[in-house]
């Protein structure tokens, strides 16, 4: 393969090399145009899979830090009315259209939903750690996320771009060749 | 991209860094374009929601956090709705920076591969 100066790969994703020169990158892999285009189209497809379920993940961090954030919120509002005294008043959907009203007791403690039909009892400082932490997690990994998809992008770009100039020096070999052959006519 | 005719021009791998890096710049310009629109219509419902604060005559009022709507005062409403439209504002206005500055650096990169390239490459939307 022609000369990589790029990351070779990123966490499992091979990284799509930089064909320097078409002509020796073609005679090097020991592939015609035709065989070369190919394989590069099917290199981007690759690419293209791994964009799409990189971007499932996103879609899904993207909507679990509001949900986060919501929680701290909550329980920073109780441990606001927890000085008052004063009872908490909500209403909360039933079912759809349909709601009650809730009446919160002064509390030292909530029960946050942690999944697999798992709920566990917190202190208020202990809740609002727990839920801090997971913030940052998810933070972190949108962060680790977005780097990736660039990465795939960028790889993306690169084959796109060999594509068209495999195709490009084809295009021109044919020309020359048809070129070659014609002249000899004239003479 | 557009496939030139046969074209002669050769691709570095500085050009290739510079085709990437304007990739990256016109995602991340969509994706600035969404979160502003998103944030100029959190504003605008902040300012919906304090302006019937001011119309209605009930002293308690039901503000969602959550999935759950608290009985507050009219008082602490106002002021958290305070609160959420100045966070919102400085959020907007950190957004329309970033895009300001991802238009320049577009801009900038065109001039350089538009000046090499010419008709070979193509970098506006579809």
């Amino acid at each position: 393969m022609a000369s990589s100066s790029a990351v070779s790969e990123r966490r499992g994703i091979p990284g799509a090399s930089f064909v320097e020169d078409v002509q020796i990158y073609l005679t090097q892999s020991g592939l015609d145009a035709n065989s070369a285009l190919s394989f590069l189209q099917e290199r981007l497809q690759q690419y293209k899979l791994v964009e799409m379920r990189l971007l499932a993940q996103q879609r899904d961090l993207q909507a679990k830090i509001p949900d986060i954030e919501k929680c701290l919120d909550i329980v920073a509002t109780l441990q606001v009315k927890k000085g008052t005294g004063e009872a908490l008043i909500a209403d909360f959907e039933v079912s759809e259209g349909i709601y009650s009203r809730a009446c919160i007791e002064d509390t030292d403690s909530v029960c946050l939903w942690l999944g697999a039909n798992v709920m566990l009892e917190y202190s208020c400082e202990e809740a609002v750690a727990l839920l801090q932490k997971n913030l940052e997690n998810a933070r972190a990994s949108l962060e680790v996320l977005v780097g990736d998809l660039q990465f795939v992008r960028d790889q993306v770009t690169v084959t796109q771009v060999t594509i068209a100039r495999v195709y490009n020096w084809d295009v021109h070999q044919r020309r020359s060749r048809q070129a070659a052959s014609t002249t000899p006519k004239e003479s | 991209m557009q496939q030139g005719g046969g074209s002669e021009t050769e691709v570095t791998w500085e050009d290739q860094q510079n085709i990437n890096k304007f990739g990256r710049l016109n995602n991340r310009f969509h994706e600035l374009e969404d979160e502003i629109r998103i944030a100029k219509e959190t504003n605008e419902n902040l300012e919906d929601a304090s302006n019937e604060l001011i119309l209605t005559d009930e002293e308690v009022v039901r503000f969602q956090i959550g999935e759950v709507f608290t009985h507050m005062s009219k008082e602490e409403v106002e002021s958290k709705i305070e609160q959420m439209q100045e966070v919102t504002s400085k959020n907007l206005e950190k957004l329309e920076e970033e895009k300001d500055s991802m238009l320049a650096q577009m801009a900038e990169l065109k001039k350089i591969l538009y000046g090499k390239f010419k008709d070979s490459i193509n970098l506006e939307e579809d």
